[in-house]
């Protein structure tokens, strides 16, 4: 008998187990990649899109102090936060770096009655329902949701807005918890010991008497 | 094994490599593209959410404003003195009866007055705010053409002495180079800032009666109030409330 044609080589003796290996891996690879790479901490956070007009966060809020509310006027009284329009601008504008280039847009928009094209950065999907202002008025800062926004010349998302997200705060919102005039505040920070920081969340945990519903319906409605 | 496969096999775990990668760079750098959803999930549905945009209109507002002349149902207001400070041609003095004058309006006259006026005129009102200081800056400067009049001292004796109307009309509608914040500030709110402006007035122009009886007036400490960058023409009157306090 001379040597076979066809014997596999010894080497081959590896394929199997190599086999089996890579069909027990590649789930688990797969699996990481869809479930990393789709996470809106992929694909959400830290979007930044450059606006029409250059508006800086850091300017007017953080070295000039206006606080939120001067241009987030709604913030307090309805779902939505809203961007101001553009005669909230002119307030100062109309006089304050009156022919820079920077605010053409700007004075486009006020000589015609357009509205500026802002563009959109937090967005939930159309099924999502959000409330601002049973957030801010129970002492949720602003900061828990949007980061040191006064420290931003492009605004960032920083949180990923995905329903695990909003619900491992209802489920323990205790440490979000402020006193309602100082949610604006974003540099806020507590004075005192752990033990009286503790309290103090407690505190007004009590005293509003938080407690966020985890219902289907309060955000699918 | 042959050289061929073992390369291969060696390109192709590379190339897993570089999904991983790519995720992580996704996730660390900040993201100036519109974002992609491969998976849509009824994300953007068949409607207009507030402020977007929609073509079909010309100014391009999904969100439609008014026609003029409207007014929505339950809107209507036509209480002069509550809606404008009015009543009959004349400047009210006193609050309209929607309004309790009470420790609390006061309170939230001074939250609403450190969100929407501080900015140009100041913590207590003289006229010093920050944007003041700023646009005084970019005005020595010459930069882009910036004009700026400064806001006016709430202590001076002219506005001192107006009627609350004119104080609620100035919020509302704005004077001069002053804008208005009708639009910004809901009609009780705005109240309340005339009630915090008279209180903070009232503050920088106490009177001996104004203190609580039994009381030394030699023994009180007062503060020194902030200096004034220019000083205003009611010069006599306005800049040391102490003396006048001490001619009555
Ligand atoms: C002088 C007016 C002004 C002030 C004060 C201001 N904002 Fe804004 N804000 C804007 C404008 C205009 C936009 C839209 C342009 C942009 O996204 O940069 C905006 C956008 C935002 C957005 C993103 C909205 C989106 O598209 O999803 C957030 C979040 C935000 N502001 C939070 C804040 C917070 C928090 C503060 C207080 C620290 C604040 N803003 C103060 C004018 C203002
Ligand atoms: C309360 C007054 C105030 C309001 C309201 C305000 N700004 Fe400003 N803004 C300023 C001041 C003051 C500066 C100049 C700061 C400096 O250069 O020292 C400025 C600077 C700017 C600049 C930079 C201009 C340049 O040429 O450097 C832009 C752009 C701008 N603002 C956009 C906006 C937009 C858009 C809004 C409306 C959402 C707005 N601002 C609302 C006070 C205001
Ligand atoms: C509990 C979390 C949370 C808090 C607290 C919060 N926001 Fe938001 N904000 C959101 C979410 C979620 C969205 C996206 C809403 C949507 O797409 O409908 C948003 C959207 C916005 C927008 C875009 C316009 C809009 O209304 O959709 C602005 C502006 C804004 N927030 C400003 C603020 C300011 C200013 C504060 C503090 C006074 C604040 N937010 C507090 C979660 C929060
Ligand atoms: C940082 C903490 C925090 C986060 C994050 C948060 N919430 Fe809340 N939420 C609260 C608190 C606190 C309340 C007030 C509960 C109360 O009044 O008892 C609340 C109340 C609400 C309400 C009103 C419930 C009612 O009874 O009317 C809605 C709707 C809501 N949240 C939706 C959301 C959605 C959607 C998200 C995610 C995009 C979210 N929340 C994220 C803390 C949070
Ligand atoms: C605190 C608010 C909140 C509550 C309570 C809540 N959801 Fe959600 N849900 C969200 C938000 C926000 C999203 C959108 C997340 C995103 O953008 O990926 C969402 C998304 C979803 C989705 C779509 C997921 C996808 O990617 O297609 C389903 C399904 C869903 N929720 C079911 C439920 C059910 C069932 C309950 C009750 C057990 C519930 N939700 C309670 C906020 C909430
Ligand atoms: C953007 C800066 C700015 C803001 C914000 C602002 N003001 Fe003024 N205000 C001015 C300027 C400038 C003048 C002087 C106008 C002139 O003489 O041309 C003025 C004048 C006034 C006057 C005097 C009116 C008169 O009869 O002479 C009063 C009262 C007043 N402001 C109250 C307020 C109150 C209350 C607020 C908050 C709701 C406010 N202002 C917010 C800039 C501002």
């Amino acid at each position: 008998m001379g040597r076979y044609h066809y014997v596999f080589p010894r080497w081959t003796n590896l394929l199997l187990p190599g086999a089996i290996f890579m069909a027990m891996v590649a789930p688990l690879y797969v699996v990481y990649v869809v479930a990393y790479g789709f996470s809106p901490m992929t694909t959400d956070v830290g979007y930044a899109p450059d606006q029409v007009i250059e508006y800086s966060h850091k300017l007017h809020a953080g070295e000039l102090g206006i606080d939120c509310r001067y241009c987030h006027n709604t913030v307090e009284y309805s779902a939505k936060a809203s961007i101001p329009p553009t005669q909230t601008c002119m307030n100062c504008h109309t006089q304050i770096h009156k022919d820079s280039p920077k605010l053409e847009a700007l004075r486009q928009s006020y000589e015609k009655g357009t509205p500026v094209t802002w563009t959109r950065v937090h967005d939930l999907p159309g099924y999502a329902y959000f409330n601002h202002s049973a957030h801010v008025n129970r002492g949720v800062s602003c900061v828990s949701c949007h980061g040191r926004v006064d420290r931003m010349d492009v605004v960032q998302q920083m949180q990923p807005l995905s329903m695990g997200w909003c619900l491992d705060c209802h489920r323990n919102p205790t440490e979000n918890l402020r006193d309602p005039s100082e949610v604006t505040n974003l540099g806020w920070s507590f004075k005192g010991t752990e033990q009286e920081l503790v309290d103090y969340h407690d505190f007004w945990q009590d005293h509003n008497n938080i407690n966020p519903s985890q219902d289907c319906s309060t955000c699918h409605r | 094994m042959p050289k061929m496969l073992l390369y291969i096999l060696l390109i192709g775990l590379i190339a897993l490599l570089i999904p991983p990668a790519l995720i992580a760079t996704e996730r660390s750098t900040v993201k100036k593209k519109p974002r992609v959803h491969l998976v849509q999930d009824m994300d953007n549905q068949h409607r207009y959410k507030a402020q977007q945009a929609n073509e079909f209109f010309e100014d391009g507002r999904a969100m439609r404003p008014p026609v003029e002349g409207t007014v929505a149902r339950n809107k209507l207001n036509d209480d002069a003195h509550f809606i404008k400070g009015l009543v009959g041609d004349e400047w009210a003095t006193t609050f309209p009866g929607q309004i309790d004058v009470t420790v609390d309006l006061i309170h939230r006259g001074q939250n609403r007055f450190n969100i929407y006026c501080l900015p140009c005129h100041g913590e207590a009102g003289f006229g010093d705010g920050i944007i003041h200081q700023r646009a005084f800056k970019l005005v020595t400067a010459g930069v882009n053409g910036t004009t700026w009049v400064q806001p006016k001292s709430l202590h001076e004796k002219a506005i001192r002495e107006q009627p609350i109307g004119q104080t609620f009309n100035t919020i509302t509608n704005g004077v001069r180079t002053m804008a208005g914040y009708g639009d910004q500030v809901p009609v009780g709110d705005r109240w309340a800032i005339v009630a915090y402006v008279k209180a903070l007035q009232r503050s920088q122009f106490a009177q001996d009666s104004d203190l609580p009886a039994g009381t030394n007036r030699s023994e009180l400490q007062f503060e020194k109030l902030p200096e004034q960058e220019t000083p205003d023409e009611t010069t006599d009157d306005a800049t040391n409330p102490q003396d006048e306090a001490e001619q009555s």
